[in-house]
């Protein structure tokens, strides 16, 4: 027997990581779980609607399964449904690729207001994953606070017109939620210079493509170092961009120090080297980083880990993925992550034959696996709208009905 | 006439084509399958076409796994003259402007040491309908045929 593995998580760091450890020894055992029915974490539920070649990353992924004997155990809560001891003594290795999902908090005077919403609460909810929250009113002028890759999503999305949306999978409850909230104007703050800015310049470019807005770019100063000079000149390249009504205004070096209003956000109060400003509002987005969910004690594990860089937290148990690194880095550098750690995670294991691996899952109920996933997959495809690639199924129930379908039927 | 396939890759999608099309082509050629990252280009043999496959990151560069090869070109400068390629792009019309650039980038690289192209350069859309197998595998069908009787002539 050549060891099994659980990897806790089907999202990009985990898929890789399979990827790698079945390329390096293919009779390896390599069990993906994730809480939900489906797989592949924020490449379907935060990768943005209208960047679908990003997604392209999922045919290797549906290789592990297909060819490669990886299995996907889909609607396992590690954590809930089953603790983490229980999967650790179920399998020589255990490997947390879960992600970090909750926004990280403002923590300023009125961050708590309605209409102060976080990002990740609200692309899971614009994507329809089936935890989310109702997608929440904006009203008409959304303040963005944040200057990241998710930063720059959140405002292109709510930037373009329903016509700049063909051929994204946004579902048709999400599409008429965006009509209806009549955006007039979005302001985008960091709290940094645009020189030290987080996004990718690419990311500043794609926005001169945008067909219905006015760009103003304020205070985007200069850099002597090139790489922050070329995100500087993408942003200046945008002020003055006039392709239609919706006002887009970049604001650099404002540090929030309080959402004003009664019983909503109306106003945020900034410091800058400028003095102090409040800037109105109908609603706060925060786009600044991700903290771990309580269901797995991340920071615990992480306090008392052997070498929490190498991805090493205990014998047998291993972090990969932003879970290690935290809320940083891009699909690819999961991918390198998950490179290095599949060559220590194999220089460590010694199977243990009496492990009873999957077994320790078969009584956890409505678990879904591949095929159940590509039933999900084929039925979002074929439902797809006008305009649309995919219509997601947007509920646990309904992902858990179609999974199930002709289950039993087979021989 | 030997083939061998070379990739630079960045999130794994070149490297899967590369793989798919070794599987593919196996079976009546003989035929060798690197990751750029780990081919010297003191190794190209002038009896060998090769067949290269190249994503495109960041703002038109080339992906992590070309630049280290990049890097020994520019500094070696080795004489390609004799030696014959075909180049598979692989990009995202989302990134309109710099759309495709890496194969390009990389191209250019292989010409300005001296080596022959044959064929056109073909690009792939990851934004597009088609996969990237159904491009590749007819393009190398006519590319190993273009290359029949140039390829290891001249050696
Ligand atoms: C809004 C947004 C947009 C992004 N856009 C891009 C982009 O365009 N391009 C790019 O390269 N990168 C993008 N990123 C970054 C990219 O998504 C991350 O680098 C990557 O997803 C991290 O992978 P991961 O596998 O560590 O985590 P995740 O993708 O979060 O996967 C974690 C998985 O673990 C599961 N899970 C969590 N807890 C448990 C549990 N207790 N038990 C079982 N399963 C569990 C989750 O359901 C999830 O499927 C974006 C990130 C965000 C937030
Ligand atoms: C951050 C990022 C930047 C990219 N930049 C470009 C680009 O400038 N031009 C292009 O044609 N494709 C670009 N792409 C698309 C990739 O080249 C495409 O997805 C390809 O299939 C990736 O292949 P790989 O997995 O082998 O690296 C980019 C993709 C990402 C995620």
């Amino acid at each position: 027997m050549s060891g099994q593995v659980a990897i806790v998580g089907a999202g990009p760091s985990g898929c890789y990581l399979a990827q790698a450890l079945l390329k390096a020894q293919p009779d390896l055992i390599v069990d993906l779980i994730d809480r939900l029915p489906v797989p592949y974490g924020l490449v379907r539920y935060g990768v943005a609607a209208d960047h679908q070649g990003t997604k392209g990353v999922t045919r290797q992924f549906a290789r592990l399964f297909e060819r490669q004997g990886a299995r996907f155990f889909g609607n396992v809560a590690v954590g809930e449904a089953i603790t983490l001891d229980a999967l650790r003594a179920a399998y020589d290795v255990v490997v947390l690729a879960a992600g970090l999902s909750v926004d990280r908090p403002l923590g300023i005077p009125g961050s708590d207001l309605p209409g102060v919403i976080g990002a990740g609460r609200l692309t899971r909810s614009l994507y329809e994953h089936p935890d989310a929250d109702a997608l929440p009113d904006l009203g008409p002028r959304p303040l963005i606070i944040g200057n990241g890759n998710v930063a720059i999503d959140l405002l292109r999305l709510l930037a373009k017109t329903p016509e700049e949306l063909e051929g994204s999978d946004l579902g048709a409850g999400p599409t008429k939620w965006l009509e209806r909230q009549a955006i007039e104007e979005i302001t985008i703050t960091g709290r940094s210079p645009a020189a030290q800015a987080k996004f990718d310049a690419v990311m500043i470019k794609e926005l001169a493509k945008l067909a219905g807005v006015t760009i103003r770019v304020i205070g985007a100063g200069a850099s002597d170092d090139p790489a922050e000079q070329k995100k500087i000149d993408a942003l200046l390249a945008l002020d003055g961009i006039a392709t239609g009504p919706r006002r887009v205004t970049f604001r650099f070096g404002l540090t929030p120090l309080g959402v004003e209003g009664a019983d909503r956000a109306e106003a945020v109060h900034f410091t800058s080297p400028a003095g102090e400003e409040t800037l109105p509002c109908s609603s706060v987005l925060t786009a600044i980083g991700f903290d771990p969910a309580a269901d797995l004690p991340r920071d615990a594990l992480v306090s008392l880990a052997a070498d929490a860089e190498a991805g090493v937290l205990a014998p047998g148990l291993y972090a990969a993925g932003w879970f290690r690194r935290g809320p940083r880095g891009t699909i690819p550098d999961n991918r390198a992550d998950a490179q290095a750690l599949a060559g220590a995670i194999l220089t460590d294991l010694a199977p243990d034959p009496s492990r009873q691996g999957a077994a320790v899952l078969a009584a956890l109920p409505d678990v879904t696996d591949y095929t159940g996933w590509t039933r999900i997959d084929s039925a979002e495809t074929a439902t797809a709208r006008p305009g649309r690639c995919r219509s997601k199924i947007a509920t646990r129930d309904a992902m858990l009905s179609i999974a199930r379908k002709d289950h039993g039927d087979a021989p | 006439m030997k083939l061998a396939i070379l990739y630079g890759t960045e999130t794994g999608n070149a490297e899967m084509l590369a793989e798919d099309l070794t599987a593919e082509l196996e079976g009546a050629n003989e035929v060798d399958c690197h990751n750029l990252a780990d081919f010297a280009p003191a190794d190209f043999a002038p009896d060998t076409f090769y067949l290269l496959i190249c994503s495109t990151y960041g703002d038109g560069e080339l992906p992590a796994s070309a630049q280290p090869f990049a890097e020994v070109m520019e500094a070696e400068k080795p004489d390609l003259s004799a030696i014959h390629f075909a180049i598979f792009g692989m990009g995202d019309s989302e990134y309109d402007e710099t759309f495709n650039h890496g194969p390009k980038r990389l191209a250019e690289l292989m010409a300005a040491h001296g080596a022959n192209q044959i064929g056109d350069r073909i690009a792939h859309d990851a934004s597009g309908a088609d996969m990237a197998e159904d491009l590749a595998f007819p393009w190398a069908e006519a590319v190993i045929e273009m290359a029949q009787d140039t390829v290891g002539e001249a050696a």
